[in-house]
């Protein structure tokens, strides 16, 4: 390829005719775009993302705020550049004459290249992070263990420490403010085990016991536990409620499902 | 069996027979097979009850005997196995004649129902069918956005609306994966290398026919009760023995990822051999550069998919336990096995649609495309990242807790190269003339839609937001922002300006232009709802959605009936093309790659002379005055009279 044109760096200060300052309008209209989106979604997440019930949803729809605030200008750019690209330079008809033959500068590819991957090493970093911080959360003797065990189409709920099953109930509960670790396993096919407020989420894989990281609920409330994978035939109806309730009112709950306190 | 057509037999050939043109012919084709099927599926039934200890039939081995007996006989009867008798085992080269008769020389428009070698007429082949599965899959959608406009499933039961799912996710994904290798890798990538044939022509008639067999093969689950495991057919739901609707899915996957195989391998060796004198890999252009890497990919991606669905058949056959945890197996081969074909996949079909946007990118704007380089280094790089991410999809199940971070870490990367796709796109629109036609609308809808799918990807990379959107609705609508947003509209950008070339005749523009509108702003209003729901937490695959995702999959629904006007639109464009369309001039847009060069309609070896190339195809602009021969239409590409004839 070394003979083509795409050799010629034509270079666009040298043959640009007396034009409008396309680059400097552009590139102030996607700054001042980018900060006002911005600052939109700050005021209005709140809204949008779900209330968080314990300390590692927080943490996620926190990574979903910054990734969000990071995406507002790599998106902006492209839009922006699009935009006025259409704009500035669209000819209403058959096109007569040839457009300006501009080829990257080493700089702007060595830019564009270090910036992107700048952007890729933070993610990285910041999965990496978040990862450390849940597997670091171990278990105490405090910790409430709940066995979970998914089968078509409906949930069971097992707490060892109490003695009490749950199967197939509308509605079970979880103490507030104390850590939870859900040890989940499936008796047919596979199905996914969510509790979205809680932001836990794995597979409930037969054959095998995958536990959740330690999560500790924060709010009461009641939340939905669901399938999240496709099970057959009743995969839409396998969810049910989890109420995050007192340490008083889940004592009494837990006794009334044939547990010891 | 198919009359010989020497030249000393011109009498024979000039009278013409009703029996010569139906067989062989796909009219053959399909008497033979059903036929076949129906012998070998009466004999299968009576064979298994009989050594069946109740007494009652493997309906799996049924069902699998007739579509093996289907598709053998198919083959039989459309006459794919008369050169090997006639050519192979005679121990000599089929005549120029005779390869002519094959590519369907003077056979007007019945050659389109045969076993034909031309390139061209199996390009148009493949467009006919994915409109055909396009419009089938595309009402799949709309049942989906209907049963789901409301909480509680009213529209269709639980057991018809994961069929529904199921058979839109594998129309689309099939037809998805072929819409632009197919029709335009097998039409326009070898008159712009400047061939006059793809490298294996007969292969290429066999991946094209393997397509069409595996049409019915797919829509016969809905006679034999579906299958409940949506398009993933994850195992052991797969193995639960339900109905044999099942081992439909199974056998369609497997005749479609050998057709897809076939076809891989005839577009690399056309494109590794059958260039031009001149044509060096810096001067290919770069829509062939994208086609030949997602098919590059795809012969990487798909044999693991065969092996999957032979797996679970015999799973589900002859009771193995590949995927059962009870008797040793293990559901997390599936899914590694899976994703390691899926994957790669999305990028074999995204990999086309950014090369189309590259490729028209320059015409539009009569400039040269901006970094030609990087942009091959962009699709090379996509394409070594996208097969070693397939982990992503295992974040949550289990089974890879050491590989997580390396998995993040490959997904990620992604990004730069993807990063450089729009870097090399937005220069070339800059301070270009653009000349906004409906095949450069869609290149912008599919820059639009590619940073949201882009960027929404990013969630699904990162260990603690997927953990959140997982398995959810926030996934759809990501990877319908991708494969639909980018691909599909990829996709059209490709048909509205090859269609000419191929058709003959111009699709009008204004319609085209309120197809565009109607599909992008129904497509961002639906999937940006969705993104919504998703992230309210709703499930994927609900028959039933549950009533706090109800008022945004309501506002989705609304949307999509602008998508289904869209569709409508498009429909009734083409048809009033063919009908009363205008004719179409040999250099629509004033391109420079070379299937301008060659008239319309081409002609059946394509070049009377091959062309000499000289330059790369987007010479806009160019400060250095290129020598034009005055035998050249187009500057940078000159015709060499004394070159010798290559098969004539």
């Amino acid at each position: 390829m070394s003979e083509a044109n795409t050799e010629e760096n034509a270079g666009s200060a040298s043959t640009a005719p007396a034009e409008p300052r396309h680059l400097r309008r552009v590139v102030i209209i996607w700054a001042v775009l980018s900060v006002i989106v911005i600052a939109i979604w700050l005021a209005v997440a709140q809204f949008i993302l779900p209330p968080a019930a314990s300390s590692l949803n927080s943490a996620q729809n926190f990574t979903f705020l910054v990734l969000t605030v990071l995406s507002v200008p790599v998106a902006l750019f492209v839009f922006v550049f699009l935009g006025y690209s259409l704009f500035a330079f669209r000819v209403r008809d058959r096109p007569t004459e040839d457009g300006v033959p501009l080829q990257p500068r080493p700089a702007l590819q060595i830019g564009w290249l270090g910036i992107t991957s700048l952007l890729c090493l933070f993610l990285f970093i910041w999965g990496t992070f978040a990862i450390y911080q849940e597997t670091a959360a171990a278990s105490t003797p405090n910790t409430l263990v709940v066995n979970v065990t998914a089968q078509q189409w409906q949930w069971t709920f097992d707490y060892p420490q109490y003695g009490a099953t749950s199967q197939g109930a509308q509605v079970i509960e979880l103490p507030v403010n104390r850590p939870v670790v859900f040890n989940v396993t499936s008796k047919d096919v596979l199905h996914g085990f969510n509790i979205r407020a809680l932001g836990v989420r794995v597979d409930a894989n037969p054959g095998y016991v995958v536990s959740t990281a330690v999560v500790t609920p924060t709010q009461t409330g009641s939340y939905v536990v669901q399938c999240v994978e496709i099970c057959g035939l009743l995969h839409s109806y396998m969810w049910e409620a989890v109420n995050v309730v007192s340490a008083d009112a889940f004592n009494s709950w837990i006794t009334s499902q044939g547990g010891h306190v | 069996m198919r009359s010989t057509t020497d030249s000393t037999t011109e009498a024979a050939v000039q009278r013409p027979n009703i029996f010569k043109s139906l067989f062989p012919s796909v009219v053959s084709g399909i008497v033979l097979g059903v036929v076949a099927a129906a012998i070998a599926g009466v004999l299968i039934n009576k064979i298994t009850t009989a050594y069946s200890p109740d007494g009652v039939p493997n309906d799996d081995a049924v069902a699998a005997a007739v579509y093996i007996a289907w598709v053998i006989f198919f083959f039989v009867g459309i006459g794919t196995f008369n050169g090997v008798f006639k050519w192979a085992f005679a121990r000599r080269e089929p005549t120029p004649a005779e390869e002519l008769q094959l590519a369907g020389k003077d056979q007007g428009l019945w050659r389109y129902f045969r076993f034909t070698t031309d390139h061209k007429v199996v390009g148009m082949q493949y467009l006919a069918t994915v409109f055909v599965t396009f419009f089938l899959g595309s009402m799949g959608a709309f049942m989906i956005r209907l049963e789901q406009s409301r909480p509680g499933a009213i529209f269709f039961n639980p057991a018809t609306y994961n069929t529904i799912v199921g058979m839109h996710g594998i129309l689309m994904i099939a037809s998805t994966i072929i819409m632009i290798s197919g029709p335009f890798g097998n039409f326009i990538l070898p008159i712009m290398i400047g061939a006059r044939d793809m490298a294996f022509p007969r292969l290429n008639a066999l991946s094209y026919w393997l397509l069409f067999t595996a049409i019915p093969i797919f829509l016969s689950t809905l006679f034999l009760g579906g299958f409940q495991t949506g398009w993933t057919g994850y195992a052991p739901l797969a193995v639960q023995g339900l109905t044999p609707g099942m081992d439909a899915y199974c056998f369609t996957i497997l005749v479609f990822a050998i057709s897809t195989t076939l076809a891989a391998v005839n577009i690399i060796t056309t494109t590794m051999v059958m260039r031009t004198k001149g044509m060096t890999w810096g001067r290919l252009p770069i829509f062939v550069w994208g086609v030949v890497f997602s098919v590059i990919l795809s012969l990487t991606a798909f044999p693991s998919f065969i092996i999957t669905q032979i797996m679970v058949m015999m799973d589900r056959i002859f009771n193995t336990s590949f995927f059962l945890a009870a008797s040793g197996g293990s559901n997390w081969m599936y899914q590694h096995l899976f994703w390691f074909m899926g994957h790669p996949e999305v990028y074999v079909i995204g990999l086309p649609a950014l090369a189309v946007a590259a490729e028209l990118s320059p015409v539009f704007t009569r400039k040269p495309l901006f970094g030609y380089r990087l942009m091959v280094a962009s699709i090379v790089g996509i394409s070594i990242l996208s097969v070693i991410v397939w982990g992503h999809h295992l974040y949550v199940s289990g089974s890879e807790n050491a590989l997580t971070i390396p998995f993040m870490l490959d997904t990620e990367l992604i990004s730069i190269p993807t990063g450089i796709f729009f870097l090399v796109l937005v220069g070339t629109l800059w301070r270009g003339k653009i000349w906004l036609t409906v095949p450069m609308l869609f290149v912008c809808g599919v820059l639009v839609n590619f940073v949201i799918g882009g960027i929404t990807g990013i969630y699904l990379a990162d260990l603690p937001t997927d953990e959140i959107l997982h398995g959810g609705m926030f996934v759809t609508a990501h990877f319908h922002f991708t494969l639909v947003g980018a691909g599909v509209f990829g996709f059209f950008a490709a048909l509205y300006y090859w269609f000419p070339k191929m058709v003959g005749k111009r699709l009008d523009p204004l319609l085209g232009k309120l197809h565009f509108w109607l599909f992008e702003i129904g497509f961002v209003g639906t999937f940006t709802a969705l993104f919504y729901a998703g992230l309210q937490g709703e499930p994927r695959w609900s028959a039933n959605i549950a009533p706090p995702f109800a008022t945004a999959n309501l506002i989705a629904s609304l949307f999509a009936i602008l998508i289904a006007a869209s569709v409508f639109t498009f429909v009734f464009n083409v048809i009033y093309t063919l009908v009363r369309g205008e004719v179409a001039v040999a250099n629509e847009w004033g391109a420079k790659t070379l299937e301008w060069t060659v008239p319309t309609p081409v002609p059946l070896e394509n070049f009377e002379e091959l062309p000499v190339v000289t330059s790369l195809p987007y010479n806009y602009g160019s400060p250095v005055p290129e020598p034009v021969t005055p035998a050249a239409e187009i500057p940078g590409i000159t015709q060499a009279p004394t070159l010798p004839q290559v098969e004539d």
